[in-house]
């Protein structure tokens, strides 16, 4: 069973030729279609998520600023993001699609969860808005579930780095974070070095990978780095925070994954969720034929239906990566250890 | 030697905060990076960024008297705000932060965090906010 958050009234959020646009979502819309789940697909309408739900993550002086730009008519917040005087109110919802979709799944215990709606969030901080993304959603319904006593994984596989994801749970160890990325990108962040706060060491993971880089690499860096932290960590709920831009044909970065690739993700990351735990997050995804191929790729995949994959990719670079990334990640966290033994 | 960054993105404001850090920097001996902010729409490459700012940085130095070695371009990707707080650490380690009041989102900024109140709030050495001509 598909539970499927949004879309929403989301199309008043848009700015001319900016590449996070309204026609991302019709995109993911046919991949679901594409797939001919029929009855399988459960929608649930997306609500507005509550102040209270909101400042758990996010700062009430910024949700009062940002109310207050939009409704002034919004503009640029920065060189990428913009909000329109529409948006307040869609990016409330987009969070609470994602709440909704949670609370259903927790309601029928099974099914996997796809919050289809956007602006994005992985990049909002608790304070500020950047990198097209205004509230952090996937942050939300982490908050919603750790407040519910429960122990929450994310995997971001955008090809950018959840930098306000990252920031949001630094300290929390009931929160583990998991993103791979290409790196050097923006937002500049997501070293292995980075591995948490003094409360929550380890609860970071990043997996940086370079330019090029192809399904291989990738699918090695989450078996073999993700893997024991997603098994040690024993998380009860899995969140994904779903970007396709790691897809080779997308016009904003550089790695060179392929539907086939994002099939052997999703089915990675749903062998540690449970049933009725495992919800998917749009964020990013720019190329809309790829972003169409690969989200069907992982709902098809998780699901188990039938899908029409590009093949795996393979070759790429980054191979030393992991074994760096390995090094670089135990070496923060002796350092961090023995910091806290002096203290 | 002490290094001074100062953010620029070729707005009038930081034109003017980067002759301000020119100034300080001849004055009191120090190196000068000029510092740009890569988001996820800058069109061009990294290395064009760089060659950009590089030239900028050449321009500086001949119109404030700075010896040319003395001034560096540094493009990193990122908001404005963590890219100038990653110049404190190394290989920078700048002990100074400058920058303009206003980038290129000024009505934004004034309500959503501008970038200098913000570095103000966050970095842990001097930061100086230039303001523009008015």
């Amino acid at each position: 069973m598909l539970v499927l958050g949004g879309p929403g009234s989301h199309e008043s959020h848009e700015e001319e030729g900016h590449p996070e646009r309204p026609e991302r979502v019709s995109a993911v819309l046919a991949g679901i279609g594409d797939l001919d789940l029929g009855s399988e697909v459960v929608r649930v309408a997306p609500r507005e998520a509550t102040r209270a739900e909101l400042t758990r993550v996010h700062d009430g002086s910024y949700l009062d600023e940002l109310g207050a730009f939009c409704y002034a008519g919004g503009g640029d917040i920065d060189e990428d993001t913009y909000a329109t005087f529409d948006s307040w109110s869609v990016a409330r919802h987009t969070a609470g699609a994602g709440l909704a979709v949670i609370d259903e799944l927790s309601r029928a215990g099974d099914g996997v969860g796809f919050v289809l709606t956007r602006p994005p969030g992985h990049h909002a901080l608790a304070g500020r808005a950047m990198g097209f993304c205004l509230l952090n959603n996937a942050a939300v319904a982490a908050a919603h579930l750790v407040a519910r006593g429960e122990r929450v994984a994310i995997v971001d596989f955008d090809v950018h780095h959840g930098n306000g994801t990252q920031s949001i749970f630094w300290n929390e160890p009931r929160v583990l974070y998991v993103s791979s990325h290409q790196m050097p990108l923006f937002p500049g962040s997501g070293t292995p070095g980075e591995v948490g706060g003094p409360d929550a060491l380890g609860a970071t993971l990043n997996l940086p990978l370079p330019a090029g880089a192809t399904g291989d690499v990738i699918q090695r860096a989450y078996e073999e780095l993700a893997a024991p932290s997603l098994e040690a960590f024993g998380a009860t709920w899995v969140l994904v925070s779903a970007g396709y831009d790691a897809h080779r044909s997308d016009p904003l970065a550089d790695l060179k994954l392929t539907s086939g690739d994002f099939a052997g993700l999703s089915r990675f990351i749903a062998s540690h969720a449970g049933p009725g735990r495992l919800a998917f997050f749009l964020e990013g995804g720019y190329n809309l034929q790829a972003l169409r191929a690969s989200a069907a790729a992982t709902l098809g995949t998780v699901l188990g239906a039938n899908v029409a994959l590009e093949e795996r990719s393979s070759g790429g670079p980054g191979a030393e990566t992991i074994e760096r990334a390995r090094r670089a990640r135990d070496r923060a966290l002796e350092e961090a250890h023995e910091l806290g033994g002096r203290a | 030697m002490t290094t001074v960054a100062v953010g620029f993105d070729y707005s009038e404001d930081s034109r003017a905060a980067a002759d301000w850090a020119a100034a300080y920097a001849r004055e009191r001996d120090c190196a000068l990076v000029l510092v740009h902010a890569m988001g996820i729409l800058e069109q061009a490459s990294f290395e064009d960024a760089r060659a950009s700012l590089a030239a900028a940085g050449a321009d500086l130095a001949a119109r404030s008297g700075l010896a040319d070695a003395r001034v560096h371009a540094h493009v990193d990707y990122g908001d404005a705000c963590s890219v100038m707080l990653r110049c404190i650490e190394a290989p920078i380690s700048a002990s100074l932060l400058v920058v303009g009041t206003r980038g290129h989102h000024a009505h934004a900024g004034l309500l959503l965090g501008s970038t200098s109140l913000e570095l103000a709030e966050h970095a842990l050495v001097p930061v100086v906010i230039v303001p523009g001509q008015r």
